[in-house]
């Protein structure tokens, strides 16, 4: 019968495997890191390495695609709340912006009024412009709920803005000192020269001095002065640009760039004079 | 078995190595790769006896634990058993479907992994990982992936004897 011998032959060779791998095993764990064995395992390390490193490389473009495959439901997720959280970042950054924007325009308007500090004055956002393009005004969204009145003027830390010309409980309207209805009192920083500087409805003024010949110079600094009891004296209005004698001899022609920037205009200050609409008043009777 | 089966084997062992050191860890699925050497094992066991398993298993894993800075002789040692064991079940089972090779290698992957880690603990290996159940599963459902395309391709590389290749050829008319 053959079937016996072959068993027999089998259980001895499967004992002898085992034999040797535990033979293997022990020798290895007996001796030291330089020992046969281990050189012959750092060996074949050093000579598989690279190749493994080379197949490494090979196969990165197909292992990525493949996991790119798997993942692929999951990276069309990804991908929308990235993009959301892109979208989220990118407002919360506006938003940071503006209140950085903010802030610096607070700071400047806190500076100027700790400057002026026998003007009192009241913080207002501007909240809307004029709707036409003949016309240069401004809403701001303080009313006489804030204890804002008519005539009553508009600063920022540049100069004067302009001032009011309708008031209501929670906002008001700003005529510009660009718009071509207005008229304020001016005079020269320099010469104290006194004359009145009117808007044109573009982005610069003109001053009509009281003397024809006034000491006026390009250059020279136009302020309020403070006549006429609506805005108070000394309040930045701009620079003299250009001084024109007309040919007719009647009126000079002179021309103010006014310092405030109003495009860039957001946040002003109202200030808080005694009842201006009664000196106007008073003085049109 | 015949002579170029022998050889066969031998070819498949050393592909097997190449493979399991070279392309497999580019394709690992949740941290774990199919063991193709312990796959090819326990097909040949399958296919012509547990100790023909037995002797690839050793021979695969000796090559495995040659090439890999791990303790020499345990993988060897680990697929020698698990091959042999496998081949004693197969004859268990009245059936040569393919669910044979995937039902052993499944089973042959749980024994293995745990023979190796009983072995290490033995050994006082204390730095090694913590058993996981969870990588013994996925590589037990990767290797049952695996014995999928190695046990028909080693079908195909029979080899048999002339004497029964003579028995499956068709009665001649005369």
């Amino acid at each position: 019968m053959p079937a016996a011998p072959r068993s027999n032959r089998n259980r001895i060779i499967l004992i002898v495997i085992i034999i040797l791998c535990v033979t293997i095993v022990t020798l290895y764990v007996r001796e030291s890191d330089k020992g046969p064995l281990h050189k012959i395992q750092n060996f074949f390390l050093d000579l598989v390495s690279p190749v493994s490193n080379a197949f490494a490389k090979i196969f990165r473009p197909i292992k990525d695609g493949v996991v790119n495959l798997f993942h692929l439901p999951s990276l069309a997720k990804e991908r929308a709340d990235l993009q959301k959280q892109v979208a989220e970042l990118q407002r919360q950054r506006i938003e940071t912006k503006e209140m950085e924007s903010n802030l610096e325009e607070l700071k400047r308007l806190l500076n100027w009024t700790e400057q002026q500090a026998e003007i009192q004055t009241v913080g207002a956002d501007i909240i809307g412009q004029s709707p036409n393009n003949w016309q240069r005004l401004m809403i701001i969204n303080r009313g006489s709920a804030s204890g804002v009145q008519k005539y009553m003027s508009v600063v920022t830390d540049q100069g004067l803005v302009g001032r009011l010309i309708s008031v209501g409980s929670r906002t008001s309207v700003v005529e510009l000192i660009t718009d071509s209805r207005s008229e304020i009192g001016a005079r020269d920083q320099r010469s104290r020269e006194t004359g009145i500087v009117a808007g044109k409805n573009d982005s610069t003024l003109r001053l009509t001095p009281m003397k024809e010949d006034a000491d006026l110079k390009t250059g020279d600094v136009v302020e309020t002065s403070g006549l006429g009891g609506t805005c108070p004296p000394g309040i930045p209005l701009g620079k003299i640009t250009k001084v024109t004698n007309r040919s007719s001899g009647l009126t000079r022609y002179v021309e103010v760039k006014p310092y405030t920037d109003f495009s860039t205009l957001d946040k002003v200050l109202v200030v808080i004079t005694p009842e201006p609409e009664s000196v106007i008043l008073r003085e049109q009777q | 078995m015949s002579r170029n089966r022998q050889i066969f084997l031998m070819v498949v062992v050393v592909l097997a190595f190449v493979l399991q050191l070279s392309v497999l860890p580019q394709f690992k699925l949740l941290g774990v790769q199919p063991d193709l050497i312990l796959v090819v094992a326990v097909v040949v066991a399958v296919q012509d006896g547990p100790v023909a398993g037995a002797v690839v298993g050793f021979c695969g894993g000796l090559l495995q634990d040659i090439a890999s800075p791990q303790l020499m002789g345990v993988s060897a040692l680990t697929k020698t058993l698990a091959a042999y064991c496998a081949g004693m079940m197969k004859d268990f089972f009245m059936t040569y479907s393919i669910l044979l090779p995937v039902l052993l290698v499944f089973l042959a992957t749980i024994f293995e992994m745990g023979a190796h880690q009983v072995v290490m603990v033995v050994l006082g290996q204390e730095s090694l990982p913590p058993f996981k159940i969870t990588a013994v599963l996925a590589e037990s459902l990767y290797n049952v992936l695996a014995v999928l395309v190695v046990y028909p391709f080693m079908r195909r590389f029979k080899f048999l004897p002339k004497e029964d290749s003579v028995i499956l050829t068709k009665p001649s008319k005369t």
